[in-house]
């Protein structure tokens, strides 16, 4: 199961069948007048086709394992739901510093004297952004 | 002499103080990101795109065109001192590695610099010649000649980017889906958007670039977890008269490869420098060295890829297509400061088109004069430890993703293109034809259904028009001859990983 090939059709099977299946719930109309669910279809069943013949041609190529490491996507995506929340529930600063704290876990070494000159020189330049570019962020 | 009239034109227009700033800023900035592993022209361009949306439209188009040749050379310096391969620098790492080994790599990097000028001069001229022409051309095109071209060029993309047919059509059809997210230009119906709000105007192009390039990459890196010894040699840029000779005769020969292959739909810099390396081992007067570290063998490829970087911008201006996924991210970038590349584009911002052309050679210049001296400082980036350096870049992608709407939600779906991406990334999809995909989706969905709707229904009027035919055609002798590949390596050898191209 552990196939590069086969996942790669597998998981674009998938995203044809989410969208295939989304748009008959829009109204397909007819050629002359297509309506707003026509052309998903229609590209979803392209897209599934495509889908199958990388499934098929699994069958004839060499397995390729795949190399999945959930911990650093964990932590990556972590952070940035974490600077999101944090900077709508407190403000921006402190979201930032939450980012590179929770990021940081997933380098190789840590420390937290290094975290707090990265943040600390990121909010420096998030200053910089709002007061030479004019970017709209809420520092506080 | 219109041509010299409008570059003068041009020249009036980029030469202000504070484009010349712009251009400076952009060049040197897409230099120091560019350098950095892992990150190529297309996550440059996508960090750097949200703090161009409060400069003047003409300026933050100069400093973004600038961003994108600096991220090139930026991606050969790595690829020269350090044998660090980027997409649109896998060829400078043959000669340019071995001139290292060697110890000429102050030669070598002028030699680059050098030849991306000579490359970036040829290509501007065929620019300020070819687009206005081109654009009389693309006023014949109806929907359903504009509808062929588009495919076609997904075709090429897909081929050239990938090596393989199957995948990149695949991820260019995942890019068309993900562009019908939001409100149906013809019914007004809101698609896919699962009653969310910040949907309803579509996902933001922000959010899919830096979620596939900048965040899926800053993961797939990590997982590597290579620690990079910064380039500490010396660098002697001067070089003597004699090499200085062996210079021109190849950067021109890649100059003219390179400017004709950058217009071709799916053409771009990655395909011409390996043109430019093939062509300069069969004819040049040194082919025998070219390999162990030669002149030729990064002078070539250099003036190449920059020639097309510079073309590439033809088919975008004149057609209103972009042919590949950084042409994508540009046009992308021409919609958000309200500017809709095409025919028109021309003639209706003429200020616009000609600065920027010529802001491309004082790029080049700035290039040359700024960037190439600097060089060894700039390598100094490397002595920044990734664990600090990674934190940093999602910190520019936050601010980026949030400053597009000033919107945090937008963050949540830059992280679920970061998840997506990554996925893409593992199973050896390239994101790079999603990203063209994406784009183009809408215009494709609307000129599909122009077309029917002015055939009443027919699917003759793609066969039937010339133009479109013709594209048709060639799309369908392209599927039958990758069938036959297929089928032969299969037949002949039994199971066996299919062969994939290098520009992967």
């Amino acid at each position: 199961m552990n196939d590069r090939n086969l996942l790669k059709g597998l998981w674009l099977a998938l995203i044809a069948l989410v969208f295939g299946l989304g748009s008959l719930n829009y109204p397909v109309g007819r050629l002359e007048r297509a309506g707003p669910g026509f052309f998903p279809l229609l590209v979803s069943c392209i897209l599934m086709l495509l889908a199958v013949s990388m499934i098929v041609r699994s069958r004839f190529t060499e397995k390729v394992p795949v190399v999945f490491n959930y911990k650093n996507l964990a932590v990556i995506l972590a952070s940035l739901a974490a600077f999101a929340l944090v900077s709508r529930w407190v403000n921006m600063t402190l979201g930032i510093v939450v980012l590179v704290f929770v990021s940081s876990i997933a380098a190789s070494t840590h420390s937290w004297k290094r975290n707090f000159a990265v943040a600390a020189v990121l909010l420096g330049i998030a200053f910089v952004f709002v007061k030479g570019l004019g970017l709209q962020l809420p520092l506080y | 002499m219109d041509i010299l009239h409008n570059l003068a034109f041009g020249f009036e227009h980029a030469l202000t103080y504070q484009n010349l700033m712009f251009c400076a800023i952009g060049c040197v900035v897409g230099t120091l990101v560019g350098l950095l592993p892992g990150l190529g022209p297309l996550a440059t361009i996508s960090l750097l795109l949200p703090l161009t949306f409060s400069i003047p439209t003409t300026g933050a188009l100069i400093m973004l065109a600038g961003i994108y040749y600096g991220a090139q050379y930026g991606d050969s310096v790595s690829a020269i001192t350090m044998k660090i391969p980027h997409a649109s620098s896998i060829v400078a790492c043959i000669d340019g590695y071995q001139m290292t080994l060697k110890g000429k790599t102050g030669l070598a990097l002028f030699t680059a610099g050098v030849s991306s000028f000579i490359g970036g001069t040829v290509a501007i001229v065929v620019l300020a010649a070819l687009a206005p022409a081109l654009g009389e051309v693309a006023l014949l095109f109806g929907p359903a000649d504009y509808t062929a071209l588009m495919l076609f060029g997904f075709v090429c993309v897909s081929f050239v980017t990938t090596g393989s047919l199957l995948d990149g059509l695949a991820m260019c059809m995942v890019g068309v889906l993900l562009g019908q997210i939001g409100t149906d230009i013809n019914s007004g119906m809101q698609r896919y958007t699962m009653g969310l709000s910040i949907l309803v105007d579509g996902v933001g192009l922000i959010s899919v670039a830096l979620g596939c390039f900048g965040i899926a990459e800053i993961t797939k890196n990590l997982d590597n977890r290579e620690e990079r010894t910064p380039f500490s040699g010396k660098i002697h840029l001067i070089p003597t008269w004699p090499e200085f000779k062996r210079i021109i005769p190849s950067a021109l020969r890649g100059s003219a490869v390179g400017s004709f292959l950058g217009i071709l739909p799916g053409g771009g810099p990655v395909i011409a420098q390996f043109a430019a390396y093939a062509i300069d081992r069969k004819v040049s007067k040194y082919k025998d060295e070219i390999g162990h570290g030669a002149i030729e063998g990064v002078a070539g490829q250099a003036a190449a890829d920059e020639a097309a970087a510079r073309t590439s911008f033809i088919p975008l201006m004149s057609i209103g297509i972009p042919e590949n996924a950084v042409m994508a991210l540009m046009m992308g970038a021409f919609i958000i400061k309200g500017i809709q590349p095409g025919p028109n584009m021309i003639a209706s911002h003429p200020d616009l088109f000609w600065g920027l052309v010529a802001s491309m050679w004082i790029g080049n210049c700035f290039l040359l004069i700024l960037n190439v001296p600097m060089v060894r400082y700039l390598l100094s980036i490397f002595k920044i430890p990734y664990a600090v350096l990674f934190p940093s870049i999602l910190f520019f992608c936050c601010i980026g993703t949030y400053s597009v709407n000033s919107n945090l939600d937008d963050v949540f779906i830059t992280a679920s293109f970061g998840l997506a991406g990554y996925i893409f990334l593992r199973l050896s999809l390239d994101p790079a034809p999603l990203m063209l995909g994406f784009i183009l989706g809408p215009m494709l969905e609307e000129n599909f259904r122009r077309s029917l709707l002015l055939s009443r229904g027919s699917f003759d009027i793609f066969v039937k028009r010339p133009i479109s035919g013709t594209l048709l055609g060639l799309i369908a002798l392209f599927v039958i001859w990758q069938l036959w590949v297929f089928l032969r390596s299969t037949r002949r050898k039994g199971p066996e990983p299919k062969p994939r191209a290098s520009a992967a």
